[in-house]
C-alpha cells in the first residue's frame, strides 16, 4: 500500500467563453450593448441618445468633416467628434455635459456665419439638418452681423439635368463629393478653391449628370443640391408621405410617395438595405411626375360606330355579357386574358382567377425589356432590366398560357383569334401604341381594356375602364430577387376612377363567383393560401419584404 | 495667386503631354505609391511645359494618373502657386506677410505695378510681366522678398527693383 497521494487527474480547463460580438457601452449612464462594427453616432441612436451631424452618414466614409458631432469621452482630455472614434467595450459617451453643449452651439454658430437665413425661400426648409440642428444644438440669437459670404454666380444653376446648386447655402460637408465617389463611383463633384471660400462644383463640361443624381440631394443636409422637379413645387411639411415601390423597374426600389391634395410630388428613396439601401435611381424617382397624367377620366362603351360615356359597372357588365356570349357560342377557347407587369400580385391573381372561372387556358402577361437599371443594396448592385416593377409577380400568379391555351405573341401573329380580349392594363407594353399589333388585337370581335392614359388600343378598344395609378391603389409586387414588397395607397382615386382589381372584382361577380366584400388583403391571403411560392405569406410579415425561397432568381451585379 | 479659384480656364486647344513630359512623368510615378499621389509633381510638369494649366491640360492629367478631371480640378484651385490662367514670362511675385510687411513690401508692390503700368494678377501688353502678390515665401530673414519665377531677389529695396526690372526688360 503505498502511501504516495495519487494526484488527481488534471481537470479539464473551463470552457472559455463564446467570444463578445458587441460591445457594452454607454451613453450618459446608459449602457447598452451594440453590435462591433458600428458607428458610435449609430450606437448612440439605438441607446435613444441623438448625436447631431452634417456630414456623417451611414453609407459614406467617415470624415469628421463639420464638427457637428463633439462629445466628451471619458478617458480622453479634449471632446472628440463621436463620428470618428471607434466603439470598444466599456466606452462612456458623454453627450449632455456643459462642454458639449457649448461646443455644439460654437460649431452651429461658425456655421450660420455664412449660411444665409432664407429658409422661407429654400426648399429644403423643414427637412433640413442645419434648421433642426440649430434649433435643437444652437444659440437662439446670432451675434454676427458683418456681411455673409456669397456665391452669386453659384447659386440657382443646374450643376447636371435634374440638380440645381445653391452653393451659398453649402456647409461643406462633402457629402455628396462622396456620393458620388463611393456609391456612384462617378466623381462628378470637387471641391474647388478652399477655406472660407470653398464650394462644390463639378469639372466644366462633366456636369452631375449620373443615374442616381438625385441621390446627391437627398444627401445634402441643406438646400445647397435640390431637385429641378421638386423645386419651389411645395413646402415639405405639407406633403404626406406614403410607403410604396417604385413602378419603374423590377429592381423594386422602395419608396416614399409623397402627396398632397391627390398630387404626386416627388418621390424619395425608403430605406431597405436589401434592395434599394438609401438609394433611388434618376429614372425611377421621377417617374413621380408622369403619375399624374391621366386622360380616361370615365368609362368607355362602342356601340356601333359611337363610343360613348358609361357607368363603370354598366362597363363591366358589358364585358361580362360578351365573354358569356363566347364561351356560349365558342368555348373557353375563345376568350382571351391578358395581366401586365404594372398590376400588384392581387390584380393578376384575380384576373388569372376569372381565367380559370370560365375555364379559359388563354391568358399571359409581358414585359417590355429596358436599359438595364441598377441601384446599390446595402452590399451588391441590384438589376433590373423590365420595363414594369411586376412581371415575376404576374408569372408567378400564373398568368401564362395554359395547356392548349395561346400567349399574346399568337394572337399578334394572327396564330390563335380570341373572340374577347380582356387587357388588365392599356399600358403592359409598347405593343399598345403599336397601331400593327394593336390591330391584329382589334381582330377579335370584342376588345375591353383598363387604362389610365388613352393610345392605340384605347382607342381601338370596345370598353375602356378607368384605372386608378400606383398611388391610387394597394397591393405587393415581387422584384427581381423575388422579393414580396408591399405598396399602400397615398389617396383614393377620383370616382369612377378604380383600381384594377376593383373592375376585376365587378367582373367577377358578374361571371358568377367572388365576394363583394374582397380587398386586395384578402386577395393576398388566397395567394398564401393557392399559389405555391406565396405560401403562408402573410401581409405583416411584409415590412421590408420577404423573400420568396425560390433560389432561381437571378442576381445581376458585382459584389 | 488669384483670390477666387473657381474656374479652370479652357485653352481652347487639346494639350497632350510631349514625349520628354511623358518620360519625366513615369519617372515621378516610380517614386509613389499610388498614380493619385503623384498629381502634385506631375502638375508642375504640365506647368513648366504648358506655363500656365488650362481645363484641357488638366484633363491630360486626369487621363495619365487615371483620376476624375474633378479631382484635379479640386487640387489645382487648393493650391495658390498653379496658374490658372497665362502669366507672363516673368511671374513677379511679392510677398506681403508679416516680415515682409514691416520691411516695406506694400510700396514695393506699388513700385513695381506703377512701373510696369499694371494692377495686382494683371500681365503686361508685351506678355513680359505678371505682378502678384503672395503669402509668406520663406524668406523671413532677408525680408522684404520677392520670387522671379522660382528665383528669390532679397532683400529688396526700390533701387534694386529697378535695377532688377530694367535687367528683365531689357532681355529678350
Amino acid at each position: 500500500m503505498s502511501s504516495t497521494p495519487v494526484a488527481p487527474p488534471p481537470s479539464a480547463p473551463p470552457p472559455a467563453p463564446p467570444p463578445k460580438d458587441t460591445f457594452t457601452v454607454s451613453f450618459d449612464g446608459k449602457a447598452i450593448e451594440v453590435p462591433k462594427n458600428l458607428n458610435l453616432i449609430d450606437a448612440a441612436k439605438l441607446a435613444g441618445v441623438d448625436i447631431p451631424h452634417f456630414c456623417y452618414h451611414p453609407r459614406l466614409s467617415v470624415v469628421g468633416q463639420c464638427r457637428m458631432c463633439l462629445v466628451e469621452i471619458e478617458g480622453m482630455p479634449k471632446i472628440q467628434a463621436a463620428c470618428t472614434v471607434p466603439l470598444k467595450d466599456g466606452l462612456s459617451v458623454k453627450t449632455t455635459t456643459d462642454k458639449v453643449k457649448n461646443a455644439r452651439a460654437a460649431t452651429m454658430e461658425f456655421l450660420l456665419i455664412n449660411h444665409p437665413l432664407d429658409c422661407p425661400i429654400c426648399d429644403q426648409a423643414g427637412e433640413c439638418t442645419l434648421q433642426d440642428n440649430s434649433f435643437g444644438y444652437g444659440n437662439q440669437l446670432s451675434r454676427f452681423d458683418e456681411a455673409k459670404r456669397q456665391y452669386p454666380t453659384f447659386d440657382r444653376t443646374m450643376i447636371g439635368p435634374h440638380v440645381v446648386a445653391d452653393m451659398t447655402r453649402c456647409i461643406q460637408c462633402t457629402r455628396c463629393i462622396r456620393f458620388t465617389h463611393e456609391i456612384a463611383g462617378t466623381s462628378e463633384l470637387t471641391f474647388l478653391d478652399r477655406g472660407g471660400r470653398t464650394l462644390v462644383w463639378t469639372h466644366e463640361g462633366q456636369p452631375l449628370a449620373n443615374d442616381w443624381s438625385g441621390c446627391a440631394a437627398d444627401v445634402c443636409p441643406v438646400g445647397a443640391l435640390t431637385t429641378r422637379e421638386f423645386r419651389f413645387r411645395s413646402r415639405v411639411w405639407y406633403l404626406q408621405k406614403t410607403p410604396s415601390v417604385c413602378p419603374g423597374c423590377n429592381v423594386g426600389c422602395n419608396i416614399s410617395i409623397e402627396s398632397r391634395d391627390d398630387v404626386v410630388y416627388r418621390f424619395l428613396p425608403r430605406l431597405n438595405p436589401t434592395v434599394n439601401d438609401y438609394w433611388l435611381c434618376d429614372y425611377g424617382r421621377f417617374l413621380s411626375e408622369p403619375l399624374n397624367d391621366r386622360d380616361v377620366h370615365k368609362a368607355t362603351v362602342r356601340e356601333g360606330s359611337a363610343v360613348r360615356e358609361a357607368t363603370v359597372p354598366a362597363a363591366v357588365d358589358r364585358i361580362a355579357r360578351e365573354i358569356r356570349s363566347s364561351l356560349e357560342g365558342k368555348g373557353p377557347g375563345a376568350v382571351f386574358f391578358l395581366g401586365s407587369a404594372h398590376l400588384s400580385n392581387e390584380e393578376n391573381f384575380l384576373l388569372r382567377k376569372i381565367a380559370d372561372h370560365v375555364g379559359s387556358p388563354n391568358r399571359d402577361a409581358i414585359v417590355d425589356k429596358s436599359r438595364p437599371r441598377k441601384v446599390k443594396s446595402k452590399t451588391v448592385w441590384v438589376e433590373g432590366d423590365d420595363a414594369g416593377a411586376n412581371h415575376q409577380g404576374a408569372k408567378d400568379m400564373g398568368l401564362s398560357p395554359g395547356a392548349g391555351g395561346h400567349g399574346l405573341d399568337a394572337v399578334i401573329a394572327g396564330k390563335a383569334s380570341p373572340e374577347v380580349i380582356l387587357i388588365a392594363d392599356a399600358a403592359f407594353s409598347a405593343i399598345a401604341d403599336d397601331p400593327e399589333k394593336v390591330a391584329a388585337l382589334r381582330r377579335a370581335r370584342f376588345l375591353a381594356v383598363a387604362a389610365r392614359n388613352a393610345n392605340a388600343l384605347t382607342r381601338a378598344a370596345d370598353v375602356v375602364l378607368p384605372a386608378a395609378s400606383l398611388a391610387e391603389k394597394e397591393g405587393t409586387f415581387t422584384n427581381v430577387q423575388g422579393r414580396v414588397q408591399k405598396f399602400d395607397r397615398a389617396f383614393l382615386p377620383k370616382p369612377p376612377i378604380r383600381a384594377a382589381w376593383e373592375h376585376l372584382l365587378l367582373l367577377a361577380l358578374a361571371l358568377g363567383f367572388g365576394d363583394r366584400s374582397w380587398t386586395p388583403h384578402d386577395l393576398l391571403r388566397q395567394i398564401a393560401a393557392e399559389v405555391p411560392d406565396y405560401a403562408g405569406i402573410k401581409e405583416e410579415e411584409l415590412e421590408g419584404g420577404r423573400l420568396l425561397k425560390k433560389g432561381d432568381f437571378a442576381w445581376a451585379g458585382r459584389p | 495667386m488669384s483670390h477666387t479659384r473657381y474656374r479652370v480656364m479652357e485653352a481652347g486647344e487639346a494639350r497632350r503631354f510631349p514625349p520628354e513630359a511623358m518620360a519625366r512623368i513615369e519617372k515621378i510615378l516610380t517614386r509613389y505609391p499610388t498614380k493619385q499621389a503623384a498629381l502634385l509633381p506631375v502638375l508642375w510638369v504640365a506647368q513648366e511645359t504648358w506655363g500656365w494649366i488650362s481645363k484641357e491640360a488638366g484633363e491630360e492629367v486626369a487621363r495619365v494618373l487615371d483620376l476624375p478631371p474633378s479631382h484635379v480640378d479640386g487640387v489645382l484651385t487648393f493650391y495658390t502657386m498653379y496658374n490658372l490662367r497665362p502669366v507672363g514670362k516673368h511671374l513677379l511675385q511679392v510677398c506681403t506677410s508679416i516680415s515682409c510687411h514691416l520691411n516695406g513690401a506694400e510700396s514695393l508692390l506699388e513700385r513695381c505695378g506703377k512701373r510696369l503700368g499694371i494692377g495686382l494678377e494683371e500681365t503686361t501688353a508685351d506678355g513680359k510681366f505678371t505682378l502678384v502678390e503672395v503669402e509668406c515665401i520663406a524668406g523671413c530673414d532677408r525680408a522684404p522678398s520677392m520670387m522671379v519665377n522660382d528665383q528669390y531677389f532679397e532683400p529688396m529695396d526700390a533701387g534694386k527693383l529697378d535695377a532688377l526690372l530694367d535687367r528683365l526688360s531689357r532681355e529678350a
